[in-house]
């Protein structure tokens, strides 16, 4: 992690100064995004604005709908009664993703604009493979020393479909 | 807004105080520095573990203000104020004044054998306690789900649930 300044607005207008004043430091909130990055050396801020104690946290009605404050955590925009009532697929969505852990410090804006996104994502539960056997592996004529050869042996087994985490893991650029 | 102090200390550090495990303590702390480094490092609270120190395997897994979260992802400096809960204190949370007694999630986890090396343990019980403190699982299921932020690579996982499911039923919950 590089080495950055620090300050901690106290008021939405102490936040916009920070960020006017140096347009090149970025803002924190849980931190679940960016900490991570920052530790992988892939953001590298020269400073931070701490803008958690801002007054955005609330979760209020709006013209019929919700507005869900940008330091809503999470967990605070899934569990809201209103939301799980009125938005089941929001409040669904938010808890198919990540932990608990995470989901109580992340807040919804920066979860909802980050251009990286959750790395961490569910699947649906599935039957374990021993509980559910899958046909033998057809017999091919091949040898066995062909087989070897070829790197490859064939898999009897059920491919599960890739969750984006595995998809992101696997991809490589092309060889040229 | 607060910036750095004008100590004569380093210009980075920033002085913060935080509560732990019921102890109120003053702590200069450069900005860099996360809270499971900080509780490691400089605080000798060596009970939360480093896993994969990116908030993916919970072993880290602290109460912030009572709520479960994954200390390698916290900058402290942020936490300034915080009442922070570590392993170390979830028996303080239980005790009673003259006797040795452990909360009730740890006496459950021996009961039950809910650990084999014991390395994701101090973030299974932090988290089972930050879990129940949510009040959102209930059923077995739920709490698997509930805790799918803490892995044991030893597999004590049916007997973490077990452990969870007596703490609750103690509780009536």
């Amino acid at each position: 992690m590089n080495r950055f300044d620090y300050v901690r607005a106290g008021t939405v207008a102490e936040a916009i100064q920070a960020f006017q004043a140096d347009p090149k430091a970025r803002f924190i909130a849980g931190g679940t995004n960016l900490v991570d990055l920052m530790k992988y050396d892939v953001e590298r801020p020269e400073r931070l604005i701490d803008i958690t104690r801002l007054p955005l946290t609330a979760i209020d009605e709006h013209e019929g709908g919700l507005r869900i404050g940008a330091l809503a955590t999470n967990a605070a925009a899934a569990y809201d009664p209103r939301v799980r009532e009125r938005y089941p697929v929001l409040a669904n969505a938010i808890l198919a993703g990540a932990s608990a852990q995470l989901r109580n410090a992340a807040s919804t804006a920066a979860t909802s604009t980050s251009a990286r996104g959750a790395t961490i994502s569910t699947t649906r539960p599935r039957p374990a493979t021993s509980a559910s056997p899958a046909p033998a592996a057809p017999r091919s004529a091949a040898s066995t020393a062909s087989m070897r050869s070829s790197g490859r042996a064939s898999t009897a087994s059920r491919r599960t479909p890739p969750t984006c985490a595995s998809r992101s893991r696997r991809w490589r650029p092309p060889c040229r | 807004m607060a910036t750095a102090s004008g100590s004569t200390r380093s210009a980075t550090t920033f002085d913060i105080t935080l509560t732990i495990n019921g102890e109120t303590r003053e702590i200069a702390v450069a900005p860099w520095t996360t809270l499971l480094d900080l509780l490691r490092e400089r605080l000798d609270l060596t009970g939360t573990k480093k896993g994969c120190d990116h908030g993916q395997c919970g072993a880290c897994t602290v109460l912030v203000n009572g709520t479960r979260v994954n200390s390698c992802l916290v900058l402290a400096v942020m936490k300034d104020g915080a009442d922070v809960t570590t392993v170390e204190g979830l028996a303080g949370i239980a005790h009673h004044a003259g006797t040795n007694t452990l909360h009730p999630i740890q006496e459950a986890f021996i009961e039950r054998d809910a650990f084999q090396c014991g390395y994701c343990t101090p973030g299974q019980l932090c988290s089972s306690v930050g879990m129940m403190n949510e009040g959102h699982a209930h059923s077995r299921e739920e709490i698997r789900e509930a805790m799918s932020g803490n892995i044991c690579r030893c597999g004590a996982y049916t007997n973490i649930v077990d452990a969870i499911q007596d703490v609750m039923q103690e509780a009536g919950r």
